[in-house]
C-alpha cells in the first residue's frame, strides 16, 4: 500500500467523527485500519519528532505491524515536562523553544525572544507561528507543555460536541449554557468548549461563565517559579507573603465562582440550561442551590456535560443523585466523558455506564510497569494501565501512556455498541500504591510548605 | 484492642508464599500470620501477627525495665549480643538476610555486609565513647550529677530515660542496630515501628538478645512491630504524650509529614530529616590521568554507596573545569559506577518519569551530556545547573562550576554530607557549607565513614533522646538534702 493510501486510512478513521455512530464498529474491523494509520503516522513523524526518533532507535522499531510495536513509542505526560525548570524560571525562551521542538511535529523555529516577557507572552508568540501549546493545570508541580495545531483544537471541540450528541443530548440553540469555570485557560480548553456553546446556547441569552480572573498558564507558572525560589532559599519573606496571598485569592475566586454559578442557575431556572463543569464544583454549586431553598422541581429539564472523574475530590457516595435531583438532570440528558489533556478526543459514557473509545483512538492496555502490552480479548474485562493512540493529533505524537488503572473490554457493550469500552471505575496508579516508603534520603521539596 | 485486616485478612493458601515477619513485644516474640502486607519497594507480601495495641503500652506509674540498670551492665549486654550476632547460632540473622533480600531493593551482598556491620556496631568501648562524646560525661545516664553554679546554687542533673517511638527507615539494616543500641543506652522504653522494606532486622537482633538472656531488662524495654505507615487506627491510638515522650523519625517527606500531625505538647519530634548529599571536586582532579581515575573512583564510591538509597549518597557533583574536562570526568565516573556493580550489584532501573527526563536531555546535546543508561548500572548526566529531578538508582548529576565557591548557592537546608576533593580544600569551604545548611563535610570517597559519636543531622542524637531533668537543691551553703 503506498503512503498516500495509508495516510488516507488515518483521515478515514478520523472522518468517522461525522458518521452517526462511530462507536459501533467491532475492534476486529478497526484494528487493521488503526495499525495501518499508526504506521503511516509513525513513518511520517519519526524524522520530525526527535523524541520519537530516539524511541524508535532504542526500541529497534521500524514498522508498526502489531499493537506491541507501539508500546516502546508511547509518551507519558512526563515527556512533556522534561524541560529543566530553571529555563522557565530564568525565562530562557530560546532554550525552551529548542526543547519544545523535540516533542513537536512541526518545527518550532528559532525566534528573537529578547522582548518576550513571561510565559504567557512566549505562548502567544508561539500561537502566532501556529503552535497552540496547552499546559497541564497542576498548581504546584511542573507544567506539561503539549504542542498542537489549530486544527487539533478545532477537532477536539468538534469531536466533543459529536460525543455529547451521541450520548443522547440533542443541541437545538434552546438552552442557556452555564459553565462553572475553574479550568485553566489553555488553547485546548478554549477550543473544546466553543462548538458546544454555539450548538446549545440560545441566541438571545448570554452564556454564563463566572466572572473571576482566569487561571492562566503564566499565572500557574508564577507560582511554580516562586516555589523554586522558596526551595533555593532566595525568596524574600514579602515574596512568600505574596505567594500565600495569591493562594488565598485563588481560594476566594473558587468560592466566588461557586456562588456566582449557583446564583446564575437560580436566576435562569425558568429556561432550560446546559451545565458544564467538574463533579467537585458541581456538587458545591448544588449544595448552594439547595441551601437557598431550590431543588429539581424549580428547574426545567436541564442537560449537562461533565468531563473526568472526581480528581481526588472527596464527595459523599450519593453525589450524583444529589446533583441530579437538585438541578433536574437525568442520565438521558447527561454526558460524562473520560479524557485527558494529553489526548485530543474524549470517550463518552454510554447508557450502560461505560466509556466508549472512538475508532480513531486505539486503546492499549499495559501492565502496571507500562512496559508490556496486555493482549486485547473480546470476552470479559481486563485490568491494566491505560494507554492510547489518538490518530486525530497533528501537532505532536499521538501515543500516550496514562497513570490510570482501568478495566477494559474489546467486546460488545451491554448498550449494544460493538467498539472497545472502559469501565466507569477508573483509579490512579499513584493513589493505589502502598505509600509508606521510609528512607533517610529526600529532597528540598519536603522543606517547602504546601508542596511535599 | 486488637487490630487486624489493615492490609487484608490472610488465608491459609496465601501464607504459603508470603514471608513471616514476627513481632517482638516487650521481651516476648509474637508469631502469627493473621495479617498480610505488601512491601512498598518490591511489592513482595509478608505476613505478621495481629497487632495488639494494648500490649505495646505500659503506664507511666511503671518505671521502664532499664531505668535502674547501670550503663556498664547495658553495654556488657549489648556487646554480648553483638558477639552472638556474629556467631548467629540461632540463625536469626541468616534468616533476616534471606527475608530482607526478598523485600528490599538492596543487593544481598550489601545486606549481608550491613548485617555484619550491625553486629560489629555493638562494641562496648565504642558505644561508651559514643555516649561520652554525645553527653560530655556519660555518668549523667546513671547518676544525678551535682553542680554548684557561680551564684552558689546547687543542682543535680540526670539524663533521665525517655519513652521513645522509633520510626525506622527501611533502607539500612544497620540503622536498626544503632537505634536499638542508643535506645538501650539511654535506658528508654522503646517502640520500633519497622519499615515495609525491612520488617525483619530489628526483631532478629531482639531475638538474639533473648538467646543471651531471655529475662534481661534490655529486651524487656523493647518492642518492634509493623503497621502500614500512616495507618491512623494505630497511630492516633499509640502516638500519645501519655505513653511516649518523643517520636524519633527517620524519613523522606511523607514519613515526616505524617508524623508531624501527631505532635503536641508533651510529644516531641526528633527528626532525621530527608537529606540530599553532594560532592565538590576541585580543578586539582585533572592534574594527571591517575589522579582523575582516582577521583572518579572516590566519587563513584560516594554515589553508589548502598545503591544510592541513603541520605549520605552523593547525587549532585560540582566540578571545577571546562566542558572537555567535565566530559572526561563524567566518562570515568560512569565507568567506575559500573565497576562497582561487580561488588554491590545493579540498582533497579530508573522509574519511567525519570527515564523520560534523561531521554530528553540526551536529545538536547548542546546543553546536556549523558553517559550510560537508566538500567541501574550507573548513569551520569552533565548539566549547567543541578537537574530538577532527585537522582536515584546510581545516577550522578555532574554540574560544572568555575569555582567551588560558586556551588555554595546550591547548598540548602536539605544538604547533609558534602564530599570534597582535594581534602585540603575542605577548610576553605566548610564555613560556607555550614552556613548554607550542610551538616557534614568529608573527604571525597569517605561519605560512608563515621567518627564515633559525631553529630548527625546537626545534633548529638543521644543528647536529644534523653529527658534532661534537674533537681534544684537551693544554695550550697544551706543544709544539703539527705539524698545528696
Amino acid at each position: 500500500m503506498d503512503a498516500v493510501v495509508r495516510q488516507q486510512e488515518s483521515s478515514d478513521l478520523v472522518g468517522l467523527v461525522d458518521t452517526e455512530n462511530p462507536f459501533d464498529i467491532p475492534f476486529s474491523e478497526t484494528l487493521p485500519r488503526q495499525l495501518e494509520a499508526i504506521d503511516a503516522s509513525f513513518k511520517d513523524r519519526v524524522d520530525k519528532i526527535k523524541l520519537l526518533q530516539n524511541r524508535a532507535e532504542s526500541g529497534g522499531i521500524t514498522d508498526i505491524r502489531r499493537m506491541a510495536d507501539i508500546v516502546p513509542l508511547l509518551f507519558a505526560h512526563t515527556a512533556y515536562k522534561s524541560y529543566p525548570e530553571g529555563w522557565l524560571v530564568e525565562q530562557k525562551w530560546d532554550r525552551m523553544g529548542r526543547w519544545l521542538d523535540t516533542v513537536s511535529t512541526r518545527r518550532v523555529e528559532p525566534m528573537d525572544t529578547r522582548e518576550v516577557k513571561g510565559l504567557d507572552a512566549w505562548l502567544q508568540r508561539l500561537e502566532s507561528q501556529g503552535h497552540y501549546v496547552s499546559c497541564s493545570s497542576g498548581t504546584t508541580g511542573k507544567c506539561a507543555m503539549m504542542n498542537a495545531t489549530m486544527a487539533d483544537g478545532e477537532f477536539a471541540g468538534h469531536s466533543l460536541l459529536r460525543a455529547i450528541i451521541w450520548s443522547g443530548i440533542v443541541p437545538n440553540h434552546d438552552r442557556r449554557m452555564v459553565s462553572l469555570g475553574q479550568v485553566a485557560a489553555t488553547p485546548r480548553n478554549r477550543a473544546s468548549g466553543k462548538p458546544m456553546r454555539e450548538a446549545f446556547n440560545r441566541p438571545d441569552v448570554m452564556p454564563f461563565a463566572p466572572n473571576v480572573p482566569p487561571i492562566t498558564i503564566g499565572g500557574i507558572t508564577e507560582m511554580i517559579v516562586l516555589r523554586k525560589k522558596i526551595a533555593d532559599g532566595t525568596a524574600k519573606p514579602t515574596e512568600i507573603a505574596y505567594f500565600e496571598a495569591q493562594a488565598a485569592e485563588r481560594e476566594k475566586a473558587i468560592e466566588s465562582s461557586i456562588e456566582q454559578a449557583a446564583a446564575a442557575l437560580i436566576e435562569s431556572r425558568h429556561m432550560p440550561l446546559h451545565i458544564m463543569g467538574l463533579f467537585g464544583p458541581l456538587y458545591k454549586v448544588a449544595e448552594r442551590v439547595r441551601a437557598q431553598g431550590f431543588s429539581g422541581k424549580d428547574f426545567c429539564e436541564n442537560s449537562a456535560f461533565v468531563s473526568g472523574g472526581l480528581k481526588r475530590v472527596q464527595l459523599p457516595g450519593n453525589y450524583r443523585e444529589f446533583i441530579f435531583e437538585t438541578l433536574n438532570l437525568s442520565f438521558d440528558r447527561f454526558c460524562l466523558t473520560y479524557g485527558m489533556q494529553e489526548l485530543n478526543t474524549n470517550a463518552p459514557r454510554c447508557k450502560a455506564g461505560r466509556y466508549h473509545m472512538a475508532p480513531w483512538v486505539m486503546l492499549l492496555l499495559l501492565d502496571e510497569s507500562g512496559e508490556h502490552l496486555i493482549e486485547p480479548t473480546t470476552s470479559g474485562e481486563v485490568e491494566g494501565r491505560a494507554a492510547f493512540f489518538d490518530l486525530s493529533l497533528q501537532g505532536r505524537w499521538g501515543g500516550v501512556i496514562s497513570g490510570d488503572k482501568i478495566r477494559a473490554t474489546w467486546g460488545p457493550c451491554a448498550c449494544g455498541n460493538r467498539g472497545p469500552s472502559v469501565s466507569e471505575d477508573i483509579q490512579r496508579f499513584a493513589d493505589t500504591a502502598n505509600g509508606d516508603k521510609i528512607a533517610c534520603a529526600g529532597t528540598i521539596d519536603a522543606y517547602v510548605r504546601g508542596v511535599a | 484492642m486488637n487490630l487486624a485486616g489493615e492490609a487484608r485478612r490472610s488465608t491459609a493458601q496465601d501464607n504459603d508464599e508470603a514471608t513471616p515477619a514476627p513481632f517482638f513485644v516487650r521481651g516476648t516474640l509474637v508469631e502469627g500470620t493473621a495479617v498480610r502486607h505488601r512491601s512498598r519497594d518490591l511489592g513482595v507480601d509478608f505476613v505478621t501477627p495481629k497487632l495488639d495495641l494494648d500490649a505495646l503500652i505500659a503506664l507511666r506509674t511503671e518505671p521502664g525495665p532499664l531505668f535502674d540498670v547501670k550503663l556498664d551492665e547495658i553495654l556488657d549486654f549489648l556487646a554480648e549480643t553483638g558477639e552472638r550476632m556474629r556467631q548467629d547460632k540461632g540463625g536469626h540473622l541468616r534468616e533476616a538476610v534471606d527475608r530482607i533480600s526478598a523485600t528490599n531493593v538492596l543487593p544481598r551482598s550489601v545486606i549481608e555486609l550491613n548485617v555484619r556491620m550491625a553486629g560489629d556496631y555493638l562494641n562496648k568501648a565504642r558505644l561508651l565513647e559514643y555516649a561520652e562524646q554525645n553527653l560530655g560525661d556519660a555518668r549523667v545516664l546513671d547518676e544525678w550529677v551535682a553542680r554548684v553554679d557561680s551564684t552558689g546554687r546547687r543542682s543535680f542533673t540526670r539524663a533521665f530515660p525517655p519513652r521513645l517511638i522509633h520510626v525506622l527507615p527501611g533502607n539500612s539494616p544497620l540503622v536498626s542496630a544503632q537505634s536499638i543500641a542508643l535506645g538501650a543506652m539511654v535506658k528508654a522504653v522503646n517502640l520500633f515501628k519497622m519499615g515495609s522494606s525491612d520488617p525483619f532486622m530489628a526483631v532478629a537482633i531482639l531475638r538474639t538478645m533473648l538467646d543471651v538472656d531471655p529475662h534481661h531488662p534490655v529486651p524487656r524495654s523493647m518492642s518492634a512491630v509493623y503497621w502500614r505507615g500512616g495507618d491512623e487506627r494505630v497511630e492516633r491510638a499509640v502516638f500519645q504524650p501519655q505513653y511516649f515522650d518523643k517520636i524519633v523519625a527517620w524519613g523522606g517527606g511523607d514519613a515526616i509529614t505524617n508524623v508531624i500531625k501527631y505532635l503536641m505538647p508533651g510529644l516531641q519530634l526528633v527528626s532525621f530529616d530527608p537529606k540530599t548529599s553532594i560532592s565538590m571536586i576541585g580543578i586539582e582532579a585533572f592534574e594527571s590521568e591517575e589522579t582523575l581515575e582516582d577521583v572518579a573512583a572516590r566519587a563513584a564510591n560516594d554515589v553508589g554507596l548502598l545503591n544510592q538509597e541513603a541520605c549520605v549518597c552523593s547525587r549532585v557533583l560540582f566540578v571545577e573545569g571546562d566542558r572537555n574536562q567535565l566530559d572526561r570526568f563524567c566518562e570515568r565516573l560512569q565507568r567506575k559506577l559500573v565497576d562497582r556493580n561487580a561488588v554491590s550489584g545493579k540498582a533497579p532501573p530508573l522509574p519511567r518519569d525519570l527515564a523520560e527526563e534523561v531521554e530528553s536531555m540526551r536529545l538536547m546535546d548542546d546543553e546536556f551530556g549523558v553517559w550510560g543508561t537508566g538500567d541501574g548500572s550507573g548513569l551520569v548526566v552533565r548539566s549547567d545547573e543541578p537537574v530538577d529531578f532527585h537522582p536515584i538508582n546510581k545516577t550522578a548529576n555532574v554540574v560544572g562550576v568555575s569555582s567551588l565557591k560558586d556551588a555554595l548557592k546550591y547548598v540548602n537546608v536539605a544538604t547533609q554530607t558534602v564530599g570534597v576533593y582535594p581534602p585540603a580544600r575542605q577548610v576553605e569551604l566548610r564555613d560556607g557549607l555550614a552556613s548554607g545548611g550542610a551538616q557534614r563535610i568529608v573527604r571525597l570517597g569517605d561519605a560512608g565513614g563515621q567518627s564515633i559519636g559525631a553529630p548527625h543531622d546537626a545534633m548529638y542524637v543521644m543528647h536529644r533522646f534523653v529527658h534532661w531533668i534537674v533537681h534544684e537543691d537551693g544554695f550550697a551553703a544551706s543544709p544539703a538534702c539527705p539524698q545528696a
